[in-house]
């Protein structure tokens, strides 16, 4: 061993528990061995011994150290407080939460209501089966050919908007509420029959109207398609 | 209790408490606060400060256990890393910083060793003592957090290694150093001057 390897190797060995195997006490063999004939090496461990000795002594003084009370104390009321404050955040959160969701809930039920309410009136102005309904409306009305349904997918089904609807004389606004719409073809002279005035140049034209039937199968108003108007 | 049950108790404790177990938080404390103040106190040499760390180390603890991996290592290595961060912050910002009541009383930092010898021997024991204490705190930091892992707390290289994050070649080398200025300071320090290869 050289005076450096004992310098970096050799002081280490002192620790207490450093030899804890074979490698370390072949070193601390060869340690001695140096520092048997090397007079400076063993100037330099008699100084390391010295030192360890008021190095334990210190440490054996500050061995029973420990932090003051007043540390865990404080700790321990940081503690409390950081998770009551936790704790209080979380409810606060969680109320936050059920509030905006109780709110969410209200505001749709609230506009489910809403339109339901706006499709009663709708539903009930639905028309089912306008072929049947038509046969009447044909046959009372001289003039009306036949009816035809606005739409072949609804198969007549209109929604009554009363939008450009004329009132024939002697119905009622309040008679068309539950009035269903009707697309019959007709020829022009027949909407005389409804007290509607006729260009007599074109009487003999076929037209397309909107007849507003009541529920007792009379019509309550007429609407002409914008075509059929001129 | 062998040392990866207590890893594992310190573990399940940890858990515990950052669900607000408070027990479970003192036990922690309990269980590791002596060997923080005590490696804080020979750092720094200030009782305030190595309290004030030891405080700061839990803190952090309970501020984000999360922050803590089993895998990576013990707890209290953890701790001890904590601990040699809030040692190192310390020594940058007041590095010389000597409390008044550690000038006015007992040097050590810790209550008086009482024996039995004769005044003169305690009061050379105190002497030699306080050598030790004036000469380890003139260390450069690094070589004295290797002393004082090693010489004093007497943790292994390898535990030393992982507390300082760093090889255990680097730990040997900075003890093999710091031996060797603690050597020189001490000579110095007792006024009989000696060639000592401290490395400078």
């Amino acid at each position: 061993m050289k005076c450096e390897e004992f310098e970096a190797i050799g002081l280490g060995l002192e620790r207490q528990g450093s030899i804890a195997n074979g490698t370390q006490s072949a070193e601390r063999a060869a340690a001695l061995e140096h520092a048997n004939t090397c007079p400076r090496c063993a100037a330099l461990q008699d100084s390391w011994r010295e030192a360890r000795v008021a190095l334990v002594s210190w440490r054996d003084a500050t061995q029973q150290a420990g932090a003051p009370g007043r540390v865990e104390m404080r700790l321990r009321q940081e503690f409390r407080t950081r998770h009551r404050t936790l704790k209080m955040r979380r409810r606060l959160i969680l109320a936050a939460w059920t509030l905006a969701t109780a709110a969410v809930l209200v505001a749709f039920a609230s506009w489910w209501n809403w339109h339901l309410t706006q499709n009663v009136p709708r539903q009930e102005a639905r028309l089912v089966g306008a072929g049947t309904s038509s046969a009447g409306t044909g046959g009372e009305r001289g003039g009306v050919s036949e009816t035809v349904p606005a739409d072949t997918t609804d198969q007549g089904v209109l929604l009554a908007d009363n939008e450009g609807f004329t009132l024939l004389p002697g119905s009622l606004p309040q008679e068309t509420q539950d009035a269903a719409i009707f697309r019959v073809r007709l020829q022009r002279e027949a909407l005389v029959e409804f007290g509607l005035p006729v260009n007599l140049e074109r009487a003999s034209d076929w037209i397309q109207v909107d007849l507003l039937v009541g529920e007792d199968g009379q019509p309550r108003a007429v609407r002409l398609p914008v075509q059929s108007r001129d | 209790m062998n040392i990866s049950e207590q890893a594992s108790d310190d573990v399940a404790l940890l858990r515990r408490a950052a669900k607000g177990d408070e027990d479970a938080f003192t036990d922690l404390y309990r269980r590791n606060e002596a060997a923080l103040y005590r490696f804080a106190l020979r750092m720094t040499g200030n009782t305030w400060a190595a309290e004030e760390i030891v405080q700061e180390v839990f803190m952090t603890l309970m501020r984000d256990p999360k922050k803590y991996d089993p895998a990576r290592g013990a707890l209290g290595a953890y701790l001890f890393g904590i601990a040699r961060n809030r040692v190192m912050k310390h020594l940058e910002w007041l590095p010389r910083e000597i409390s008044l009541d550690e000038q006015n009383e007992n040097h050590s930092g810790a209550t008086a060793v009482i024996d039995s010898y004769t005044p003169v021997h305690w009061a050379e024991q105190r002497e030699r003592m306080e050598h030790v204490r004036a000469a380890i705190l003139d260390l450069p930091a690094e070589f004295r957090e290797a002393v004082v892992l090693c010489e004093l707390e007497e943790l292994s290289y390898e535990e030393a290694a992982r507390v300082l994050e760093c090889p255990i070649g680097t730990i040997r080398s900075r003890l093999h150093r710091g031996r060797a200025l603690l050597l020189a300071k001490l000579e110095m320090l007792r006024g009989a001057p000696r060639r000592a290869s401290a490395g400078h």
